[in-house]
């Protein structure tokens, strides 16, 4: 093919034109638009950042999250002097305060008693050794009030005497600390005080749910009784309060069994009452008639 | 440049700019997309000093067919998407109408595929839309020599992929 050929034929790839309506569309669409407020300025990357591959986007996020664990897990060995025992009582207080009402006095205890023993593998740091004695005499001040704020008393007991267990070695641990002897002593006297705590607890605990049985059991005997004795077709009251007033028996029971004995007087109290308007309600009827 | 100039311009070089592209990409549609962002993008550069808007306009339009090849060649790049980059309208009216090409055309349309970018870009500009050499240069940012060179090789290239 000659070159003027060629030529011809590429100059016929003129005819090629866009649409006139398509043109004529753009144009009116671009001109309604403002320049001034199109003008988009280029998105700036930090160039500090610049560098880093899509690779490495992912690499060093990974890498950060592995030195993290790592620090976190070697953070568990270590002890009191060390940069990263912060992360470990930092650990520690997570543990204490993610606990449920009913397990963090024993965890508390159990972080005291752990930061006891590393306690007793340093020596020469009197600082570290003196801040966390304070903190551990703190933390068994705070067990018996966490003792005191949960709610059933035969739990309240149970925790109680599963302290009182776990806290028999305490004055061993602290025998085997640097403390200076007015530390000792110090510690020795929250001690002391720490345990006649605990078994005041026990003692008081134990009295009250004690005291339960006598009052209630008779109460939830009789109603027991009643509910048993009274055939279905032979009640005045409404069907719902049949039902309501044997969820309230069977609830009081329940609380009884737990040593809640304040929730089982409500309960009962609340049935009583119910049994009170029914009494009335067939004194009236059966008066009713006579008039 | 105020409207009724871009208006003028427009309406001068739409053929040429819509040619250019529809003779390097596979779609009346795609070419559609890419010249429309070539038009927007010299509207929107406005407020700074465009010495010559031909050559400008050559050079934003040439670069979108680069980016359209290299989205390309990493995913089949969404017509949405081109206009989502340029923020601007894309609901487009459909504009059906088919470009009708002779044999030839088409086969010259096929192997301008087939031989290097530039040289495709040289033989429409030079020899299709008639461009002169110095728009050439200033398009490519290169001297008017290397410009005559690179249209002969184009040439020649064209040549030999006809003649296959």
């Amino acid at each position: 093919m000659q070159e003027k050929d060629l030529i011809k034929k590429l100059q016929d790839l003129k005819q090629i034109k866009p649409d006139t309506d398509w043109a004529f569309w753009l144009k009116s669409n671009i001109l309604q638009t403002e320049p001034n407020n199109l003008y988009n300025k280029p998105r700036v990357k930090l160039a500090v950042f610049s560098y880093i591959s899509k690779y490495q986007k992912v690499a060093i996020p990974s890498l950060l999250a592995f030195f993290l664990v790592s620090s976190f897990a070697f953070a568990q060995t270590t002890l009191p002097g060390n940069v990263l025992y912060p992360i470990k009582t930092l650990t520690q207080n997570a543990k204490i305060y993610l606990a449920s009402e009913n397990t963090k006095p024993v965890v508390r205890l159990e972080v005291a008693k752990a930061r006891m023993e590393d306690l007793s593998k340093i020596e020469n740091h009197e600082k570290e050794i003196s801040a966390i004695t304070q903190n551990v005499r703190k933390d068994l001040e705070i067990v018996t009030q966490e003792i005191k704020k949960i709610n059933k008393k035969q739990v309240a007991l149970n925790v109680s005497k599963d302290i009182q267990e776990r806290s028999k070695n305490l004055k061993e641990l602290a025998d085997k600390i640097s403390l200076d002897d007015k530390e000792r002593e110090e510690f020795n006297k929250d001690e002391e005080n720490y345990q006649s705590q605990v078994l005041a607890l026990i003692i008081e605990t134990t009295e009250e749910i004690n005291q339960c049985p006598s009052y209630l059991k008779d109460k939830l005997v009789d109603f027991g009784k009643y509910f048993i004795e009274t055939e279905e077709g032979s009640y005045q009251w409404s069907q719902d309060d049949i039902i309501k007033s044997r969820n309230l028996f069977i609830e009081a029971n329940d609380a009884f069994k737990a040593g809640d004995c304040l929730t089982a007087i409500d309960k009962i109290e609340s049935v009583n009452q119910l049994l009170s308007i029914y009494s009335l309600d067939v004194q009236v009827e059966t008066e009713t008639p006579e008039k | 440049m105020d409207k009724q100039e871009f208006s003028e311009f427009y309406d001068k070089n739409i053929d040429k700019v819509f040619r250019f592209v529809y003779l390097r990409v596979d779609t009346t549609e795609t070419a559609q997309d890419l010249t429309s962002l070539a038009f927007l993008k010299l509207w929107r550069r406005q407020d700074s000093e465009i010495s010559n808007p031909t050559a400008f306009l050559y050079r934003i339009a040439r670069n979108q067919i680069i980016d359209f090849y290299r989205q390309k060649s990493k995913k089949p790049i969404s017509l949405d998407k081109v206009g989502e980059i340029a923020d601007f309208q894309v609901a487009q009216p459909t504009f059906s109408q088919k470009i009708e090409l002779t044999l030839e055309m088409e086969r010259i349309k096929k192997v301008l595929y087939n031989i290097k970018p530039v040289y495709a870009d040289v033989i429409i500009w030079h020899y299709v839309d008639e461009m002169p050499i110095k728009d050439i240069a200033q398009v490519l940012e290169k001297r008017e020599g290397n410009v005559r060179v690179i249209i002969h090789r184009a040439l020649q290239a064209l040549k030999e992929q006809l003649e296959v």
